[in-house]
């Protein structure tokens, strides 16, 4: 019997075929950007084969956005010259990141089975859809039949309870989890979180999906709730908001409580999301840059709470403040909401949405020995930079506390 | 290119954890087959730089630790390890994306819990598919895991874009 509302999505969209574990499944909707899809362009055009419905595929330009090499501009000038000759309808350039983007767009519903071409695909998953991320060769096989293999994984029920206290983020919930189970504490396994006084909010539900796969994680998947609902119906502005409910009986491989009342700031420590301790442990530990961007912590939420606690402040001398708007969109409301401006006379700087400094790829890779207090999600020898850098990861909030003095900070000493 | 009944190479291993960050840095991402391999190098080196950079002729055999793979999906970390040489990948367990992206090129991948201690850079390995073990350099044998019927129908074909111009067009 399959477990959870992961099984059920699968259960849903099979076709009928099995081999092995593995069932043939439809797919609703697939997610492209630039160098993965780049990887397998002269592999679709050499197959002589079509996608087989334009109508589902965001294809986004955000690693290379725009590009800082003359390698990656020809890579991005190959994808958007197929892109534009193929009459793509979801083409999005320089507009933000995928992740932020797929979520932003009208495509994503509950119960919804979402591929992408890229790990943190998962971050979907917040809406109460199946979103995992897949290698470029896989989502080619996608691509072209509209269809995968998934095999219906165990389950793991994670339940919330209470309200999340002002100086706990969505980001410490799922660095807590992490810290507990390890790096590969979920391998295989779909973690299904139910928030059951709804205190957790959207943007927070998109950090916890997003860093489901440093656990190993195939997805992980919020219960639709009020807070899906509220979220749908001002994305769409009220239209098309029903959606699939999971009314029945479902069946976990394990259950987890968490007292959200009783969590403290989490941090992890470099090399490994999963290295985590309480912000105080490290109390003092000396940061040259902050991150506050990513597809973890890059959403209005993350920009808005490290505004307030800035706003009138100035961060410490020395200390690079980079702020990277996840989206065009949010772009936009941070400037009509004056947090940019706070941000700017505090001493930060802005950059245009894109991944950037989170895969070392451009604006804000670190020097040697440098160290990095960063709000993205992984923080691997090397990723952002020189191999001898080092990164801590953290929420926006001890992120935006640590960059009034450059040293960590628990964001309650300054709250 | 078919499944073979004997997969033999010469052993590089790898602890746990191993993230495709470090095995193939993002700096180094390329569409060029010749720079995905020079990325494997820099990975090598960073890891430590146990194996010599020049792959010997019978290919690789990496011995891996836990969640071999994890984080990004950078398909470059698979493919530049196919243009390194790699032959077969045996873990104690892997990560998902990366599992499944060393199937989709052809490379077969193993599960195999205990013959992590007992094999050293460089030594010859065989891997015997229809036995179900893999023998060391001094003939101690290790099984693994029996492979999903799914994942060997893509091997059989020699990876997933063969398998799906086999479904489409039954070649």
């Amino acid at each position: 019997m399959v477990q959870g509302i992961t099984g059920k999505i699968i259960q849903d969209h099979a076709d009928g075929r099995k081999e092995g574990a593995y069932l043939s499944v439809k797919v609703d909707f697939i997610l492209l950007h630039d160098p993965t899809f780049a990887l397998i362009l002269p592999e679709l055009k050499a197959s002589g084969e079509e996608i087989w419905d334009r109508t589902k595929v965001l294809l986004t330009v955000d690693h290379f956005a725009p590009p800082s090499s003359t390698e990656r501009a020809n890579m991005v000038k190959e994808v958007l010259s197929f892109a534009v000759g193929k009459k793509l309808p979801h083409l999005s350039i320089y507009q933000g990141i995928c992740h932020q983007l797929l979520v932003e767009g009208p495509w994503l519903k509950p119960g919804q089975l979402i591929l992408g071409a890229d790990s943190h695909t998962v971050t979907g998953g917040a809406l109460g859809c199946l979103a995992t991320g897949l290698g470029s060769t896989d989502i080619l096989y996608s691509l072209i039949t509209g269809k995968t293999w998934l095999r219906p994984p165990e389950v793991v029920r994670i339940n919330f309870r209470g309200n999340l206290p002002p100086y706990l983020m969505g980001k410490d919930i799922i660095l807590d989890l992490l810290g507990r189970y390890g790096e590969g504490g979920f391998l295989y396994q779909a973690m299904e979180f139910f928030d059951t006084d709804e205190a957790i909010s959207m943007d927070d539900r998109f950090a916890i999906c997003n860093m489901v796969v440093e656990g190993g994680a195939k997805n992980g998947l919020f219960m639709p709730d009020r807070v899906t609902e509220e979220f749908l119906i001002e994305r769409d502005n009220g239209l098309n908001s029903s959606f699939q409910r999971f009314d029945e009986e479902l069946t976990y491989s394990k259950k987890i409580e968490m007292d959200l009342s009783q969590l403290k700031p989490k941090i992890a420590l470099p090399h490994s999301p999963a290295k985590v301790v309480d912000v105080e442990e490290v109390d003092g530990e000396p940061i040259d840059t902050i991150f506050i961007g990513s597809c973890t912590g890059g959403r209005l939420r993350d920009i808005e709470v490290v505004s307030t606690l800035l706003k009138g402040r100035k961060i410490a001398q020395g200390v690079n403040l980079l702020v990277c708007p996840a989206s065009q969109k949010i772009y936009l409301q941070a400037i009509e909401k004056d947090y940019l401006t706070t941000l700017i006379e505090a001493g930060g700087v802005v950059l245009n949405p894109s991944c950037g400094p989170c895969g070392g790829i451009d604006k804000g890779i670190l020097a040697k020995d440098e160290r990095c207090l960063s709000t993205s999600n992984r923080n691997f020898q090397g990723r952002m930079g020189d191999p001898s850098s080092k990164v801590f990861l953290s929420s926006p909030l001890t992120a935006a506390a640590s960059a009034l003095t450059g040293r960590i900070v628990d964001p309650r000493e300054v709250m | 290119m078919a499944l073979p009944e004997i997969i033999s190479g010469q052993v590089w291993t790898l602890g746990p954890h191993v993230n495709t960050d470090l095995l193939h840095p993002p700096s180094h991402f390329t569409p060029d087959e010749k720079k995905m391999r020079e990325g494997i190098e820099e990975g090598i080196l960073r890891l430590g730089g146990k194996v010599k950079k020049e792959g010997p002729e019978v290919g690789w055999i990496i011995v891996a630790g836990e969640n071999f793979g994890c984080g990004s999906s950078r398909e470059t970390s698979a493919r530049g390890l196919l243009a390194f040489g790699v032959k077969g990948v045996v873990a104690y367990s892997f990560a998902r994306i990366f599992m499944r992206s060393l199937i989709n090129l052809g490379i077969p991948v193993f599960e195999c819990r205990e013959i992590q201690e007992h094999v050293r850079n460089g030594e010859m390995i065989r891997i015997l598919m229809r036995e179900g073990w893999i023998e060391t350099q001094d003939s101690k044998r290790f099984s693994f895991s029996e492979m999903d019927l799914h994942f060997k129908k893509i091997l059989e074909v020699g990876g997933l874009l063969h398998y799906l111009r086999r479904e489409r067009h039954g070649l």
